[in-house]
């Protein structure tokens, strides 16, 4: 009879035992969302965003922005840079954005291009490049913009290596504690301590496919798994306005 | 002496170097701060020897049979009216440093003298300037000379500075045509030194007074029957000194010039009286140095630009760091942590040999710091740095490792052809303002990003002049569904008029295509050259990504 109350006491202990370290974990796994927090521009991804965490994308927290292929690493970038828009948006008027690129991003997706930051909605004066480092000086590099109260956002560029968790999970603590965005854009991906990762691909048309892969901040509804497709520069009206005296000399259905 | 034999004729080194030599037999007197009538006689007293004696005269007491060295008794007995002041030999040394600076219009290099052992204590005032390679900046030497006599002669206002200078090709004949030359301004041709020494007194050799007695109890009155005699009875009879000066005023031996350097107005420096190896050491010391250079700073209301660190082992190397800063900067700290940067990154390591013996530090430029204002009453913000000096705690970090090349931001520029229209700029230079060069562009034309150089592809157009149909980029092949184009860019032609040599990529009309595949990747190509007209076989190349 004790022996069975005994046993009948332990089992309730490692229920409530377990029920406790569960929410321990989800606590740990689950990013609560305090901060100030940014919308994409995109009106169903900011629908989803709304609904499930709490209104955009966090300001203090690391984001990864991957390529579907090697091919999309630059519709990934266009995606990481209106990201960074947004942010900068956001932000106050005198700060800048660190963009640094790793050498083998360099080689591959060339420079950005001070004349076409305009229609993407950054500013060139507002940029501060850092052309071609290791891996490692990058990642350095964008610890120590997080530290800087003047640095808007960091978007950083790698095309072949990725960061390994560790190095993820750090910078995704210092971005938290910072309040400030650190945007990551990869070719490849790993084990990642992101709040979330995007992965983009192109579409035709000047459309992109965005595919929100991991988020970080919900565990109720998963986002869709085809994503979105959307169209910048379709929504956005300067472009717009421009695109229409090019007259298209050839368009073939194929 | 031995039987006197024809030493080995030595060929003089051809160095190439010019020296003036500067000699103001009056400078005491002339520069002095005592007022007096410089149409009268004038000297400086000081007591010597248990007597009050001259110690420099101006030009008008030494015409009416004063000298350097008389007693003021005798002087007076001669002159009873003479105008006499308390000689300050610091002050008038002070004079000739301040002279020299001003003197660095014409050379960056200039040196003092040698310091002579002169009889009674007598401060024999003078000035060395290498000027090689800087004459014909002022139309030759000749002109260099007479615009420097003409300016040093009205360098005190109302007195004239008395002057004698010599150009030669080392320094010891440049020392001593300066003062015993027949012409007050002499000019020596290159190679000629020696020639135009030779006649010179034994006294030209900057020799000491006892070696001067000597030669005029030997009967030698000048420099060439001196250097007859072979080296080694003279090092014999006169010692080793007075031979090295004949070899340098011959031009035979080498010789080095001690710059006056200005000194910096704010350094910190340490001595050790063991050297050290440790890194973990030397950058402990290096945070002391810091700390006290950033306490000077601040008191003088200035921050540093550049800060160079000196580190000296105790084998004599140097090793020298300098660091850039993105603003004018009195933080200790924010010092420190870029030094710390910089010495983890020294390749191979800092090489400390047997120890670093002293180290010095020394805020090479500097700018006036304005405090910023703190606000008051933000109470719910965390408060904010001032942005630029928090961006520019940022640049020198990102600069002093990654390198002021790598650090960049884009700068505008009023061009049409692309890879002209921006450039990078180190964020160490200052922003320049916002002209309306980029508004001469359509952003939305020009892709996100650019190639680091335009990369030849194999295209297939429907026509020669028309748009890509398919093209193989880095060995993969693209199908095109859409293009938009061309936009023609011309080269700027005006380039080749003005003697500027055009770029490879610059000599051609090109054909911009906006072009998109199936996938949906965008890109940015053109065609190098119009068909038909520029050339038979249009060469293609992509130059740059859309999002």
């Amino acid at each position: 009879m004790q022996r069975a109350l005994n046993s009948q006491v332990k089992k309730t202990n490692r229920q409530h035992n377990l029920s406790r370290l569960q929410t321990l974990v989800a606590r740990h796994e689950t990013v609560l969302q305090t901060g100030a927090s940014v919308t994409t521009g995109f009106a169903d991804i900011d629908a989803y965003l709304t609904a499930h965490a709490g209104g955009g994308l966090p300001c203090g927290g690391l984001h990864e922005v991957a390529a579907e292929t090697s091919a999309d690493m630059a519709v990934a970038l266009g995606f990481a840079h209106r990201l960074a828009a947004r942010f900068l948006h956001h932000a106050a008027e005198d700060d800048v954005l660190l963009y640094g690129q790793t050498h083998a991003a360099c080689r591959d997706g060339g420079q950005p291009y001070g004349p076409a930051l305009a229609a993407h909605g950054l500013s060139p004066q507002k940029l501060v490049y850092l052309d071609g480092v290791s891996l490692a000086d990058l990642l350095w590099a964008g610890e120590q913009a997080l530290s800087c109260t003047s640095v808007a956002c960091s978007l950083l560029t790698s095309s072949d290596s990725a960061p390994d968790f560790t190095h993820s999970r750090r910078l995704s603590l210092a971005a938290r504690t910072a309040e400030r965005p650190l945007l990551l854009a990869l070719g490849n991906t790993g084990a990642s301590a992101a709040t979330t990762r995007w992965r983009i691909a192109a579409l035709p048309h000047n459309g992109w496919q965005v595919r929100l892969e991991k988020l970080r901040l919900t565990h109720d509804t998963p986002p869709p798994t085809g994503g979105w497709a959307v169209y910048p520069h379709r929504t956005d009206v300067r472009v717009e306005k421009h695109d229409t005296h090019i007259m298209p000399l050839m368009r073939r259905a194929v | 002496m031995s039987a006197p034999l024809p030493p080995k004729p030595q060929e003089p080194l051809l160095t190439g170097r010019r020296i003036i030599a500067l000699w103001f037999p009056h400078w005491a007197a002339e520069t002095s701060r005592a007022d007096y009538d410089v149409t009268q006689p004038f000297a400086l007293i000081d007591m010597h020897k248990n007597a009050q004696r001259l110690v420099a005269l101006n030009d008008v007491a030494g015409q009416a049979g004063l000298y350097p060295a008389m007693t003021l008794p005798d002087a007076r007995a001669l002159l009873p009216d003479m105008q006499t002041a308390m000689a300050d030999p610091q002050d008038a040394a002070a004079r000739l440093q301040k002279c020299a600076y001003w003197l660095q219009r014409y050379t960056p290099w200039i040196g003092e003298d040698t310091p002579l052992e002169t009889a009674d204590g007598l401060t024999d005032y003078g000035l060395l300037l290498d000027i090689s390679g800087c004459a014909h900046l002022f139309g030759g030497e000749r002109a260099l000379l007479e615009d420097m006599a003409a300016r040093l002669a009205t360098y005190r206002d109302g007195r004239s500075i008395t002057l004698r200078a010599a150009i030669a090709g080392s320094i010891g004949a440049a020392w001593g045509l300066a003062r015993f030359a027949p012409s007050d301004l002499t000019i020596v041709p290159e190679g000629q030194d020696a020639e135009a020494v030779l006649p010179l007194p034994p006294a030209a050799l900057r020799l000491s007074a006892p070696h001067i007695d000597l030669c005029q109890r030997l009967g030698l009155d000048t420099i060439a029957q001196l250097a007859r005699f072979p080296r080694a009875d003279l090092t014999r009879r006169f010692g080793p000194i007075p031979v090295l000066r004949l070899e340098q005023a011959l031009g035979q031996a080498g010789e080095s010039l001690n710059p006056y350097l200005p000194p910096p107005q704010f350094q910190a420096h340490k001595n050790l009286p063991q050297g050290i190896t440790q890194i973990e050491a030397l950058a402990t010391l290096i945070g002391g140095l810091c700390a006290a250079l950033a306490e000077q700073l601040q008191e003088a209301g200035q921050g540093a630009q550049r800060i160079d660190l000196t580190l000296t082992r105790s084998d004599n190397a140097v090793m020298a760091l300098s660091l850039p800063l993105a603003h004018p900067s009195a933080d200790a700290a924010h010092m420190l942590r870029l030094f710390e940067e910089r010495l983890t990154r020294l390749s191979g390591g800092l090489d400390a040999g047997f120890g670093v013996e002293q180290l010095r530090l020394v805020a090479a430029r500097t700018a006036p710091i304005i405090a910023p204002q703190e606000n008051i009453g933000l109470s719910g913000r965390l408060r904010k740095a001032a942005p630029m000096a928090a961006l520019g705690g940022l640049y020198d970090r990102l600069v002093s490792r990654l390198g002021a090349n790598v650090v960049v931001r884009p700068v505008p520029h009023a061009s049409y052809i692309p890879e002209r229209a921006v450039r990078f700029a180190s964020v160490l230079e200052a922003q320049q303002s916002d002209d309306d060069v980029a508004s001469i562009i359509d952003p939305a034309t020009r892709p996100l990003f650019m190639l680091c150089a335009p990369e030849p592809i194999e295209v297939i157009a429907e026509i020669p002049e028309g748009a890509p149909y398919r093209f193989r980029w880095r060995r993969v092949l693209y199908e095109v569904t859409a293009a938009y184009g061309p936009e023609r860019i011309a080269p700027e032609w005006w380039r080749g008029l003005t003697g500027e040599s055009l770029s490879h990529h610059n000599r051609r009309t090109r054909d911009y295509y906006r072009v998109e595949d199936m996938q949906g990747h965008r890109f940015w190509l053109y065609r190098d050259g119009l068909y038909d007209r520029e050339t038979d076989k249009p060469r293609w190349f992509m130059h740059g990504v859309f999002p």
